[in-house]
């Protein structure tokens, strides 16, 4: 504190503090607490208060109906007296009816239907598997980038990645609709060769199964695997791999033993980013299945939150989500010895 | 460089990897251009009936999209507006920190960039309902910017990591006051870094989707409008939005790798 104002003078340092206290609040701690608090609490839509209201409003009626026929002024009051306190009793059940106290609890977690449950273990192993091709495809391409190639092909190298990535995220998976679609790209060609047939809907429906998924995944996200190990890449002195090579090491040992441990961070950091990116993905499943195909669990969520309105159950679902991605973090972190300022380039 | 000591044959199954793996970048994109302009009605390069520019016309008089762009750029500056500030106020007192308390500070502001972005979505969503703020492009805006703005304080501070601090103790020392330099040393000093920021932010807006599909109710973005329609079907306008994308960007990359190679050469 003291140092911003010895920094900044009080005026300057106050306004930063006061615009970086806002942005941590308003847009970054705050809501996640109310999304969290949100998961926490249901209310109970208790089908039996409407028949205890209509039981009431029937007693009302009989006691109405006694309290007109008699004539002892004392009997009609004590009639009237209970009728009155039915009216009060109904009051507050009708209260409760529209406006259904909360219960605070883990029940929205606990209550997530087996079906949900699979999907949830299946989206985790999903972006799991996405990560791991993502690493494999993109190890290569990372290695010619940073090692293998002159100045001027690793600026063309470069610019060849980002292009695509520059290109909105939902088109890129647009782009695969079209090429795996019914009557898409790869149905096409194949009629043409007379191996399907497109007039019969003899197509390969190629969008039902989970692997479409992930290669336009892995396409939409490439970019946040490759450039993170380019990076420690590119910090790698080209010496150690000639030394080894004079060594007598092959290629596959040199990999194995002088660059794959140097790029450590960069391996670490690009799982961290694409299977965040993956697990949480929303536009490429819901746009790649169209319902077609196996959910996501980022579908359901939002389902839950746009289909079936229930923002409680909603959040509980996007907090499991959360808790998910934390724990894979941590223990990327972990198990390759990398810090959180490594993680943001 | 290294690669003179690798087998031929090595470096010969590199480049066809490499190939490979720029054809698995581009086939898409290029199949999805050439679709916009068959005058199928089904966006198709197999099913050819003829060159046209019909969908560029028809997408210059579809008035949800035109909307929807402008939407789009609505939100894009106001997430500039927010985050630039935040992103420079934050990367400002995090290089002044010392080390424990910047390391707390410092995970509090980066974790929104590791945060599934539909989590940002919900949880703005659900917090500015709190005070009667229903989804929209305000809504949007926020849920945006408060990752967004990590991706600014990021650059800020990397730029901050190079600056020469004696300049500006010696300004201090002969009797400039605060503010005086920090308008005339650090600003000018992160104004490239702002500019660049500003066109990342801009960028990021535009082009999401997980987040803003959360937060934007019943308003539209171009990019949401476009994911609303897939679900119908898909239309040779789509695919003439993605020319579009595509040729600005390609401007753009040429422009950047040559001026850099004559950056290179000089």
């Amino acid at each position: 504190m003291a140092s911003l104002f010895r920094a900044y003078g009080r005026g300057l340092g106050a306004l930063l503090i006061l615009i970086a206290t806002l942005w941590i609040l308003a847009l970054i701690l705050v809501p996640l607490g109310a999304m969290i608090e949100q998961s926490l609490w249901w209310k109970d839509s208790k089908g039996d208060i409407t028949l205890q209201i209509d039981r009431l409003y029937n007693d009302m009626a009989t006691l109405q109906l006694d309290a007109s026929g008699e004539s002892d002024a004392a009997k009609k009051a004590g009639l009237e007296a209970q009728i009155a306190q039915k009216q009060a009793e109904a009051t507050a059940l009708e209260a409760q009816e529209t406006n259904p106290p909360k219960t605070y609890g883990l029940a929205n977690f606990t209550r997530m239907s087996g079906l949900h449950f699979y999907i949830f273990i299946r989206t985790i192993i999903y972006a799991l598997m996405v990560t791991a091709l993502a690493l494999v495809v993109c190890y290569p391409m990372a290695y010619a980038v940073a090692l293998a190639s002159g100045p001027r092909k690793a600026i063309v190298l470069t610019v060849a990645l980002i292009v695509p990535y520059a290109i909105n995220e939902l088109l890129r998976v647009y782009a695969w609709l079209m090429i795996l679609d019914y009557r898409g790209v790869i149905n096409g060609i194949l009629g043409w060769l007379g191996m399907v047939d497109l007039d019969n809907r003899g197509w390969i429906p190629f969008l039902e199964n989970p692997s479409a998924v992930f290669l336009a995944m892995i396409y939409t996200y490439v970019l946040f695997m490759v450039f993170p190990m380019v990076n420690t890449l590119e910090t790698l002195d080209r010496n150690q791999i000639e030394a080894a090579r004079d060594l007598g090491a092959s290629s596959f040992r040199i990999h194995r033993r002088v660059i794959i441990p140097h790029a450590k961070p960069g391996i670490a950091v690009g799982c961290i980013m694409t299977f965040m990116l993956s697990a949480g993905s929303y536009s490429v499943p819901a746009i790649m299945t169209r319902g077609q195909g196996g959910d996501w669990f980022s579908q359901l969520v939002y389902r839950q939150f746009f289909e079936s309105n229930n923002w409680n159950m909603g959040s509980a679902y996007a907090v499991s989500l959360l808790v998910v991605c934390t724990a894979f973090i941590l223990i990327m972190m972990r198990l390759f010895g990398v810090g959180l300022r490594d993680i943001a380039k | 460089m290294s690669t003179a000591n690798d087998s031929a044959g090595a470096r010969l199954i590199l480049n066809i990897y490499i190939g490979l793996f720029c054809l698995y970048l581009f086939l898409p994109l290029a199949v999805m251009s050439a679709a916009a302009f068959n005058s199928y009605d089904y966006p198709s390069v197999t099913q050819w009936r003829g060159f046209t520019l019909q969908w560029f016309v028809a997408l210059a008089h579809d008035g949800r999209l035109i909307q929807g762009l402008l939407n789009s750029v609505v939100v894009a500056l106001g997430v500039i507006a927010v985050s630039i500030p935040a992103g420079l106020a934050g990367a400002l007192i995090l290089t002044r920190l010392g080390q424990r308390s910047g390391t707390v500070l410092y995970s509090i502001l980066v974790s929104p960039v590791l945060t599934p972005g539909i989590i940002l979505g919900i949880s703005s969503l659900i917090f500015w309902r709190e005070f009667g703020v229903p989804g929209g492009l305000f809504v949007a805006v926020m849920a945006q910017s408060s990752f967004i703005a990590s991706y600014a304080m990021l650059l800020f501070l990397a730029r901050l990591q190079r600056q020469d601090r004696t300049l500006e103790e010696a300004a201090l020392d002969l009797g400039a006051s605060h503010t005086l330099v920090f308008r005339r040393i650090t600003l000018p000093f992160l104004a490239p870094t702002a500019f660049t920021a500003a066109v990342v932010a801009f960028l990021q807006s535009f082009e999401n989707y997980n987040t803003t599909v959360f937060a934007i109710g019943g308003e539209w973005t171009l990019v949401t409008e476009i994911a609303s329609r897939l679900r119908f079907g898909l239309s040779p306008v789509i695919n003439v939005v993605g020319v579009i994308f595509v040729a600005l960007t390609l401007v753009a990359a040429t422009t950047y790798v040559l001026l850099s190679s004559r950056k290179k050469a000089r």
